[in-house]
């Protein structure tokens, strides 16, 4: 017999075996993804379809693409660039809440929990792999998104503005994927968990100034606004890529982010781990 | 036995069987009670956003251009009224297209399926189940809606809103029977349920009037019952017309389920037909 050495503790080999597991699942989930080619364009497309409500809605309220009262709130009355840089991060808390949220439970429903469960790689690893894959879903989307909306309504942002908004963005990845495994976690227990990721995902879509600025939100909801990345992202994004527009709140955004990536990272993994095991334990983990 | 009392006891089991498919649906609902407080309250998130973007972008209360579009310029009530019934419609069609599917999912659906009775009263019984629940649903919603936001209503608007409604369900069994017939061969309804709940979403004027879309889009937008719902119900709520000065929308509300309803049971026995004599009914 061939003698195997598998890379154990934490040293480089075994990093780089997770990052070929969290790889791996990413390609799986693509492979799934491509097997249903009608649901895969649906998902591509529906974005644009969740953004133009909110577009067109705005331009009837103001009856045109500039809103003065926005204007006089934020420094900036451009209202689809407003909308659009609000509402292309709305996807990506998609990928924390569904993405990740709905992994395990996928796996249920197909009856490869446990199979996975067994594979000599960290649980955390799977998530992090259909996280990546959703990633990349949206970064598609996204891009999809914007062809769209320049080409129908013309949409002006900072070029200059782009590299420090992407960075803004990968920080505040950090800190939904953190997010995102806490949802993960709760989905081991919750038989019905979509009710749980649909509900957080309403109440992030209330915190995070998608299509309002922060400020038009009550006291105690613009300071629980604080505790989630988008937020913060959203309002350093705009200041960089909107002409005029004028940061509401959070100060150092990066620094911010940083923190809460930190934080949220850290409160998923332990939150997972104490569920994993709770599951394991009682022999909960296929009970559906 | 004499034809008439044959006639009768025919009728009785259909009816039979009509009830007890309510029955089964209502109770499966109530095994989660989680998914009933989601549904009764959580829709009303999904529109807040609008309202506070509203309030962000107008400064107030109330739109001069949409008072110019809609004939008001209270763009709340606006807003909720297409939430409610937006949802309404959504909970209705996916609930019908796929409980044809859950029974496949459960492992019944053949046994369903080689029952003795007639199987439109079997679908019949889940459209009336499925409508039982999404009412309560908007009811709630709505309810909830008129306590934050302080709507408006009255039991004089709300007649002929109910009958509305009846003609909007009528139009939404017909599309949902459409739904399930391609359920039965093509096992994928969910991506066919919401691309047409993305049709509605855009099409209908669910976040802001119709005419605010390009003369294509309102053509399509008026061969949605969606659209005729929204309309009749707005001028009924936020307008204070009554039913025969807006009789127009009305027959072409009625015109547009008739169709829906006849392609509907047409398509239906078709594809049931054609799934039973390939053998792929209970195929996944």
């Amino acid at each position: 017999m061939r003698q195997v050495n598998c890379p154990t503790g934490f040293n480089w080999s075994n990093l780089k075996a997770e990052l070929k597991a969290v790889w791996e699942s990413n390609v799986k989930d693509w492979k799934i993804e491509f097997a249903y080619p009608v649901s895969f364009i649906r998902q591509l497309i529906s974005p644009i379809v969740f953004l133009l409500p909110f577009l067109i809605y705005g331009l009837v309220l103001v009856g045109g693409e500039y809103s003065e009262n926005l204007a006089l709130l934020v420094g900036t009355g451009d209202v689809v660039a407003f909308i659009f840089t609000g509402y292309m991060l709305m996807g990506f808390i998609g990928t924390a809440v569904w993405a990740m949220g709905f992994s395990i439970r996928r796996e249920r429903w197909f009856g490869t929990l446990e199979a996975i469960y067994v594979t000599p790689t960290s649980r955390l690893g799977q998530v992090l792999g259909m996280a990546l894959h959703s990633t990349i879903h949206q970064i598609f989307a996204t891009i999809i998104q914007l062809i769209v909306i320049y080409v129908t309504f013309g949409l002006a942002l900072k070029i200059q503005g782009i590299l420090p908004a992407l960075g803004i963005f990968a920080l505040m990845m950090l800190a939904l994927y953190g997010f995102g495994i806490v949802i993960s976690a709760l989905g081991l227990i919750l038989k019905e968990g979509w009710v749980v990721s649909d509900s957080l995902y309403s109440i992030m879509m209330i915190l995070s100034p998608v299509a309002y600025p922060l400020i038009v939100l009550p006291t105690v909801a613009q300071q629980a606004s604080a505790l989630f990345p988008t937020a913060p992202a959203l309002i350093g994004m705009r200041s960089f890529l909107i002409e005029g527009y004028r940061a509401e709140a959070f100060g150092n955004v990066f620094v911010h982010l940083l923190v809460l990536g930190a934080a949220w990272i850290l409160f998923g993994i332990i939150v997972f781990r104490i569920t994993d095991g709770y599951v394991r334990k009682r022999g909960m983990l296929t009970k559906f | 036995m004499s034809e008439n009392a044959y006639h009768q006891s025919l009728l009785r089991g259909n009816l039979y069987v009509v009830w007890n498919e309510l029955v089964k649906n209502i109770k499966s609902l109530l095994a989660y009670p989680t998914i009933i407080v989601f549904w009764a309250i959580f829709p009303v998130f999904w529109f807040i956003p609008f309202i506070l973007q509203g309030e962000a972008f107008v400064g107030g209360l109330e739109s001069a251009n949409f008072a110019q579009i809609t004939g008001t310029g209270e763009y709340i009530p606006f807003i909720i009224i297409g939430a409610v019934l937006n949802s309404y419609v959504n909970t209705l069609l996916y609930g019908i297209g796929e409980n044809i599917r859950k029974e496949a999912y459960q492992g019944t659906l053949d046994y369903v399926l080689v029952a003795p009775c007639n199987q439109v009263y079997v679908l019949i019984g889940k459209a009336l189940g499925e409508s039982l629940s999404s009412t309560i649903f908007a009811v709630s919603q709505l309810t909830l809606s008129a306590l934050l936001f302080g709507m408006n209503i009255t039991l004089g608007v709300m007649l002929p809103v109910f009958f509305t409604i009846i003609l909007l369900i009528l139009g939404l069994y017909g599309m949902a029977l459409i739904l399930t017939a391609f359920s039965l061969m093509y096992k994928q309804s969910y991506d066919l349920s919401e691309t047409i709940g993305y049709i509605f979403y855009i099409f209908a004027p669910v976040r802001y009037p119709i005419e605010s879309l390009p003369n294509w889009a309102q053509i399509l937008g008026k061969l949605i019952p969606l659209t005729y719902a929204l309309i009749i119900v707005r001028s009924l709520m936020l307008l204070g017309s009554d039913l025969s000065t807006i009789y127009s929308d009305v027959i072409l509300f009625l015109v547009i389920d008739v169709i829906l309803l006849v392609m509907g049971f047409y398509l239906f026995n078709w594809m049931e037909k054609k799934t039973r004599k390939s053998g792929t009914i209970s195929h996944y």
